[in-house]
C-alpha cells in the first residue's frame, strides 16, 4: 500500500518538476553560464536523455537511498532533508500532544453537557480555531506574546541538544499556532462521535441495566467514541504538514516545510522531489500505523 | 422548503451562519456599488490613517481606503473560494461516482490512487500546481480545486455506496421503478445533501488556502483587493498601522466562521437524527 | 616629472587612505572577544566565493576571504591583500605589490600565483562567475615575483583598484583554482579574518577568528553567527528581544518600528541603490524613446520616495548616478507632467493610451510596491499597466534580461563606470535594456581612461544627459541603506554599497550579553 502510494507520488512529483519552467542546468550554473558549459553539464546530468529514462534513473537512485544533489547548494539533498524532517517531526509531535491533551477533554465535556453553556463555549472555541489561516494567527501571536508581553522569544530555532529550555521556549508559539486548527477540528469530532455513541441502543441498554452514568461513560461510551479519533488524527496529519510549511516560514524553523518552500522558490528540482516524497511517506506511514492501531484496539474492545 | 428553512434557522449555528453568509453575499453583490472610494486610488498624503469619518476603517500603505477595498475585494475573495470549491467538488464527484459505479478492481485502483494523491498535503499540492501554472487568481483557483478533488471524490464515493444500499432504494427497485427514476428521485437527493454540507464547510477552507497562497506570493496579483493578499501585504506594515492587518483578517474570519456555521446548521437541518 | 607625479598619486592614494583605518583601530581600542549574531533576510545558498550572487552570500565570503582591495564606508579604496599599486600612463598596465607573510586557512602561503590563478579562473567562461565582467577589462595577468602582480588591460581603465574589490574577486589558493574548484561550495580556504566552523545554508553559518589573520589586531570578535530569517517582521522582533545583535539590511517599515527602542541603534546611509523600470529598447512599443519618456513623465517622484522607501530615500532622475557617486553632477530634474506625457504618446502613435504588463519579482517586496504605484500614476496619462508578480526564480529564468517591461533592483556600485558597464552600455554585463546607444558607450569608454576629475565628471554628465533624454529605464528613486544594531555592538556601520559589511572591525562592548 505505502509502496503504491509512493510510486504514484513519485510519478506526480516527477511530472510536475519536469514541466516546471526551470532548466536544471541553468539553475545550477547561474545566469552567466556559457552555452557550451550548459550543454556539458546537461550531458553529465543526463538531462538530454528521454524523460522516461530520466525518471527510471531517478527512481532507481531514490530506491537506493540517493535523493540527488541540490541545484542550489550543490550538497546532497537527502541528509539535509532528513535532518529538517527531524525538526519538523518534533514540532508536529508536540502539536499533536498538545492537541490531544486539550481537544479530547473539550470534546467530552461538550458532548456530556450538550446544549449547555460548556457546549457553547467549546463550540465557540472550535469556530474561532478555524476562523483564520495560520500565517495570520502566527503573526498575531508573535505580536502579542513576543513583542508586547515579551513572554516568549519571537522566532528562531534552538536545537534541544544545545539548550533544552531555550529550545522549548522557541517552540511554544509555533506549536500553539499549529494546534489551534487541529484542536478545533478534533474536539468537534470527539463531541459528535460521543453524542452518536451515547444514543446507541447498546449504551441505552447499559443504562437500563442500572449501571451508573459515569460507569457507562468510562467503560463503554468513551472507548467506542475515541476509537475513530485515531483515524481522524491520522488524517489530520496532512493538514498538520501543510500548517508546518507556513509556521516554519514565519518562525524561521529550518524544518522540511521551510526546505520545501526554499526549494520551490529556487526551482531546486531534486530538493522539491525529495521533500514531497518524504512528506507523502510520512503521511502514509502515520496512517498505516493508525490503521493497525485501530484494528488492534477495536479487537481489544470487542473482546473486553 | 419553508419547513427546511425553519429547521435551519431554529439552531443557533444555522441562524448565525445564515445571517453571516447572507451578509457576505450581500457585500459580494452590492459592495462595489456602495464603496465610497476607488479601491486602487493612491493618496500620498493619506497613508496609514486610523478610522475616521472620511475613512471608516482607515487607509493602507498607499493611502487607499480599506473599507472600499474590503467591499470590492469580497468578489475576488468569496466568489473565487466558492468557484474553487464547486469545481473541486464536481471533479471529485465525477471521480467518486465513477469509482462507485465501476466497482471491483477499477474502484480499488482509483481509490488507492486517490489515497496516494491525498498523501501530499493539500497546501503543498496547491503550491506545486500554482508554481507550475504561474501565479494568478485563476491558477490559484485551479490549484485549490485540484487540491480539493481527491477528498471530495472519497466522500462522494462513500455517500453513493451507502445510499445505494439504503432500504428505500431497494424498496424502489422492488416496486419496479426505472433506474432513471431511482437515481433522480431516490438517490440523487440523498447524495447531494451530505455533499452540500461538506462543500459549505470547505468554502471556508478555500478562503484560507487562497489567503495562504497569497502569503506565499502565489495567489492574487496586486493591486487586487483580495482579502488574503491584503492581509499578507499588511504584515509588512502592521507596525505602521495595525488596522491594515486587522480589518481584512476580521473579514476573512467572518466568511470562514459563517460558512462553517451554515454547514453545521445545514447538516443538522438535513439530518435531524440527534 | 608629470609622469612621476601621477604615478605617485595613484600609488600614494592607497597608502594615505590606508592611514585612517589604522588610527581608528588604535584610537578606539575595541574590546576583543565575544560572539556576534547577525541576521540576513535570505539564505546564503552559495559560499563559493567566485559564484556568489546576493548580499548574504557576499557577507559570508567577506568574512572568510580577502580581496586585493576593499571599500571603506566612504567608498574610497583601501589595501587588503595588495599593499600598494601603480599604473602606467595609459592606465593599461597595473602593478600590485602584495602583502607578505599571509597564509590561507589551510596553512599554505599566499603569493602572487594565487592572485593570478584566481583572476584567471574568474575570467574563464567555464567558471561562469557572475563577476567575470565586473573586474575590469583584463587581458593578461602575470606574477612578476612572489609579491608582485602585473595586470594588463585591453583598454585604459582608471578604476581597476575599485573593480578588484568586487565581491566575486575574493582570492583563493592557486592549488584549488587548478584542482578541485568545486570543493569551495562546502568548505572555505581563504585569507579572511574568520574561518568557517559550520555551514547550514538556510539556517546558520558560523565562523571563528582566524588567529593567523594578517592584521594582528583584527578581528575583534571571537565568533560570528550569521542567522537566516525568512520573515522580516520576525527579524525585527529578534533584534528587539536581543536574540540577534545586528540586522544586516532592514526594511524601512521595520526601521520605523524599532527606531527609538531602548538599546537599539538604527543605521542609515544615503546610497546609489535603486529600483528601476527596465524597458526592452528593442521591442515595440518601448523602442520609441517618446513612449519611454512619456511613462517617465507620469511619475510623481516625491510621492514615489514615500511609497517605496517610507521617506528613506532620494528622488531619481532616470540615470543611475546620484550624489553618492564620485564624479556626479546634477542634470535637469524631470518632473511629473501628464499633459506632456499624453502629447508624447499621441506623437508616438498612441493617442488613446496604451496597455502593457509590468513584471515584478516578489523579492524584495519593494519591486511590487514600485509596480503598483507606477500603475496608478500612469493611469492619469491613459496608460494601462497590468502588474504581474512572480517568484524570483521564475523571474530570473523567464524575464530577467529578456523581458521588455519589468522592475529591476540594484546595489550601488563602487564607481559610475561600475554601474554603467553593469547595466547600460552595449557591452554591459547585464545589458537588460538593449539600449545600445553608441554615443553613450563612447562617453563611458572615454571616461574610464581619464584621470582628470573635472574632465571625467564632464564626460559622465554628458552620458547622464543622453540617458535622461532617452530613458532606457525609469529610475524614480534611490534607497538609503538601512541597518540596525544593539547598542553594545561597536564599529559597525551601514555601507552605501549594501554588499560590504566589514565585520572584522565590529566589536562587542562590555554591555553585551555573554554567550558561550
Amino acid at each position: 500500500m505505502i509502496v503504491y502510494t509512493l510510486f504514484v507520488v513519485s510519478l506526480i512529483v516527477f511530472a510536475i518538476t519536469q514541466i516546471l519552467p526551470a532548466d536544471a542546468a541553468v539553475m545550477m550554473l547561474g545566469e552567466n553560464a556559457t552555452p557550451e558549459a550548459l550543454d556539458a553539464l546537461r550531458q553529465t546530468m543526463g538531462l538530454d536523455a528521454p524523460i522516461w529514462q530520466q525518471y527510471a534513473t531517478w527512481l532507481w537512485h531514490v530506491v537506493q537511498g540517493d535523493l540527488g544533489t541540490s541545484l542550489r547548494t550543490g550538497q546532497p539533498v537527502g541528509p539535509a532533508m532528513f535532518e529538517a524532517l527531524g525538526r519538523s517531526l518534533l514540532l508536529a509531535l508536540l502539536s499533536i500532544g498538545l492537541m490531544l491533551v486539550l481537544a479530547i477533554p473539550l470534546g467530552i465535556i461538550a458532548a456530556i453537557r450538550r446544549g449547555k453553556i460548556a457546549d457553547m463555549v467549546v463550540s465557540l472555541i472550535s469556530y474561532a480555531g478555524v476562523a483564520l489561516p495560520e500565517f495570520v494567527t502566527a503573526t498575531i501571536a508573535v505580536l502579542v506574546f513576543a513583542d508586547w508581553m515579551k513572554w516568549l522569544p519571537p522566532t528562531g530555532y534552538v536545537p534541544l541538544t544545545e539548550d533544552f529550555f531555550g529550545g522549548i521556549a522557541h517552540l511554544v508559539l509555533p506549536v500553539c499556532v499549529i494546534s489551534i486548527i487541529l484542536i478545533a477540528h478534533v474536539s468537534r469530532m470527539v463531541r459528535s462521535e460521543l453524542v452518536d455513541v451515547l444514543h446507541t441502543d447498546y449504551i441505552r441498554a447499559a443504562r437500563l441495566k442500572g449501571l451508573s452514568r459515569g460507569h457507562v461513560l468510562r467503560r463503554h461510551a468513551l472507548r467506542n467514541a475515541l476509537l475513530p479519533t485515531i483515524t481522524i488524527v491520522a488524517l489530520d496529519v496532512g493538514y498538520l504538514l501543510g500548517g508546518v510549511i507556513v509556521v516554519e516560514e514565519i518562525f524561521a524553523i529550518p524544518g522540511i516545510g521551510r526546505q520545501l518552500i526554499v526549494a520551490i522558490q529556487a526551482r531546486d528540482l531534486p530538493a522539491i522531489q525529495a521533500g514531497v516524497l518524504i512528506m507523502a511517506a510520512t503521511y502514509s506511514i502515520v496512517n498505516f500505523i493508525a490503521d493497525i492501531l485501530y484494528a488492534w484496539l477495536d479487537k481489544r474492545i470487542q473482546y473486553d | 422548503m419553508t419547513e427546511f428553512l425553519k429547521r435551519l434557522l431554529k439552531t443557533p449555528q444555522g441562524a448565525i451562519g445564515t445571517f453571516l453568509v447572507v451578509l457576505v453575499l450581500a457585500i459580494v453583490v452590492f459592495g462595489p456599488m456602495i464603496a465610497p472610494y476607488d479601491p486602487e486610488k493612491l493618496s500620498p498624503l493619506a497613508r496609514y490613517k486610523g478610522p475616521s469619518a472620511a475613512y471608516w476603517l482607515g487607509t493602507d500603505q498607499y493611502g487607499r481606503d480599506i473599507f472600499s477595498r474590503l467591499l470590492i475585494g469580497a468578489r475576488a475573495t468569496v466568489v473565487m473560494a466558492v468557484f474553487a470549491t464547486i469545481a473541486g467538488t464536481l471533479i471529485g464527484a465525477l471521480i467518486g461516482t465513477a469509482s462507485a459505479f465501476l466497482g471491483g478492481r477499477a474502484d480499488e485502483l482509483i481509490m488507492r490512487t486517490i489515497d496516494a494523491v491525498m498523501s501530499i498535503p493539500s497546501l503543498l499540492f496547491a503550491l506545486l500546481v500554482v508554481n507550475l501554472l504561474g501565479s494568478s487568481t485563476i491558477n490559484a483557483l485551479v490549484a485549490v480545486a485540484i487540491a480539493f478533488a481527491p477528498g471530495m471524490a472519497r466522500i462522494t464515493r462513500s455517500v453513493a455506496l451507502s445510499v445505494r444500499k439504503q432500504d428505500y432504494v431497494n424498496a424502489a427497485i422492488a416496486r419496479g421503478e426505472s433506474s432513471a427514476y431511482i437515481i433522480r428521485r431516490e438517490m440523487l437527493p440523498n447524495v447531494i445533501a451530505p455533499i452540500i454540507v461538506e462543500m459549505t464547510i470547505r468554502v471556508s477552507f478555500a478562503v484560507m488556502l487562497f489567503a495562504t497562497l497569497s502569503f506565499l506570493g502565489l495567489g492574487a496579483q496586486p493591486p487586487a483587493a483580495e482579502w488574503g493578499l491584503m492581509v499578507s501585504e499588511a504584515r509588512r506594515y502592521m507596525h505602521m498601522s495595525a488596522g491594515i492587518l486587522i480589518w481584512p483578517s476580521v473579514a476573512i474570519a467572518i466568511v470562514a466562521v459563517g460558512f462553517n456555521l451554515l454547514g453545521d446548521g445545514l447538516r443538522d437541518a438535513l439530518n435531524p437524527r440527534t | 616629472m608629470l609622469e612621476m607625479k601621477r604615478r605617485f598619486f595613484l600609488a600614494g592614494t592607497a597608502a594615505i587612505l590606508a592611514a585612517p583605518s589604522m588610527s581608528f583601530a588604535q584610537a578606539a581600542t575595541p574590546a576583543r572577544g565575544g560572539t556576534l549574531k547577525i541576521s540576513v533576510d535570505q539564505a546564503a545558498s552559495v559560499i563559493h566565493p567566485l559564484l556568489t550572487r546576493v548580499n548574504p552570500e557576499y557577507l559570508v565570503t567577506e568574512l572568510l576571504y580577502s580581496n586585493l582591495t576593499r571599500l571603506r564606508v566612504d567608498m574610497s579604496i583601501e589595501p587588503d591583500l595588495a599593499e600598494s599599486w601603480s599604473a602606467n600612463d595609459a592606465l593599461t598596465e597595473w602593478t600590485f605589490t602584495l602583502r607578505t607573510g599571509v597564509t590561507f586557512h589551510d596553512g599554505s602561503a599566499f603569493t602572487a600565483k594565487d592572485v593570478v590563478a584566481t583572476l584567471k579562473t574568474i575570467l574563464d567562461p567555464a567558471t561562469a562567475s557572475p563577476g567575470r565582467n565586473n573586474i575590469g577589462p583584463i587581458s593578461d595577468i602575470a606574477a612578476v615575483d612572489d609579491a608582485t602582480v602585473l595586470i594588463k588591460l585591453s583598454g585604459s581603465f582608471a578604476d581597476l583598484p575599485a573593480a578588484l574589490a568586487y565581491p566575486n574577486a575574493r582570492i583563493i589558493p592557486a592549488a584549488i583554482a587548478a584542482g578541485d574548484l568545486k570543493s569551495l561550495s562546502t568548505k572555505a580556504v581563504g585569507t579572511g579574518p574568520f574561518k568557517l566552523v559550520s555551514y547550514e545554508p538556510d539556517r546558520l553559518i558560523v565562523v571563528e577568528r582566524n588567529e593567523k589573520y594578517y592584521d594582528p589586531a583584527r578581528p575583534y570578535l571571537d565568533r560570528v553567527e550569521v542567522q537566516v530569517f525568512p520573515d522580516i517582521s520576525a527579524e525585527g522582533s529578534a533584534l528587539i528581544s536581543g536574540n540577534i545583535d545586528i540586522i544586516s539590511t532592514i526594511q524601512p517599515t521595520e526601521f520605523l518600528r524599532i527606531d527609538g527602542t531602548d538599546g537599539i541603534d538604527t543605521l542609515r546611509t544615503p546610497s546609489g541603490q535603486f529600483c528601476n523600470i527596465n524597458f526592452g529598447c528593442d521591442t515595440a512599443p518601448f523602442n520609441d524613446p517618446r513612449v519611454r519618456r512619456a511613462i517617465a513623465l507620469t511619475v510623481d517622484r516625491e510621492a514615489m520616495v514615500g511609497f517605496v522607501t517610507e521617506g528613506f530615500g532620494t528622488i531619481g532622475n532616470d540615470t543611475p548616478l546620484n550624489p553618492s557617486y564620485q564624479f556626479f553632477q546634477q542634470v535637469k530634474q524631470r518632473e511629473a507632467n501628464i499633459e506632456e506625457a499624453k502629447k508624447l504618446l499621441a506623437e508616438a502613435g498612441f493617442p488613446n493610451g496604451l496597455e502593457a504588463t509590468l513584471i515584478a519579482s516578489d523579492r524584495p517586496a519593494v519591486r511590487t510596491q514600485l509596480a503598483v504605484a507606477l500603475r496608478e500614476m500612469a493611469k492619469e496619462a491613459g496608460i494601462t499597466i497590468n502588474v504581474q508578480t512572480m517568484p524570483h526564480a521564475t523571474y530570473l529564468e523567464q524575464v530577467w534580461k529578456k523581458g521588455s517591461f519589468y522592475v529591476g533592483f540594484y546595489n550601488m556600485q563602487p564607481t559610475p563606470d561600475g554601474i554603467f558597464k553593469l547595466l547600460y552600455t552595449s557591452d554591459a554585463a547585464w545589458n537588460e535594456t538593449r539600449w545600445n546607444n553608441k554615443a553613450f558607450d563612447a562617453l563611458v569608454n572615454e571616461a574610464r581612461g581619464t584621470t582628470d576629475e573635472a574632465k571625467r565628471t564632464e564626460l559622465y554628465t554628458k552620458a547622464q544627459d543622453i540617458m535622461n533624454e532617452e530613458v532606457p529605464s525609469i529610475i524614480p528613486s534611490f534607497f538609503d541603506v538601512l541597518a540596525a544594531k544593539r547598542s553594545w555592538v561597536e564599529g559597525f556601520e551601514a555601507h552605501p554599497r549594501a554588499s560590504v559589511y566589514r565585520l572584522d572591525y565590529a566589536s562587542l562592548s562590555d554591555k553585551a550579553p555573554k554567550r558561550g
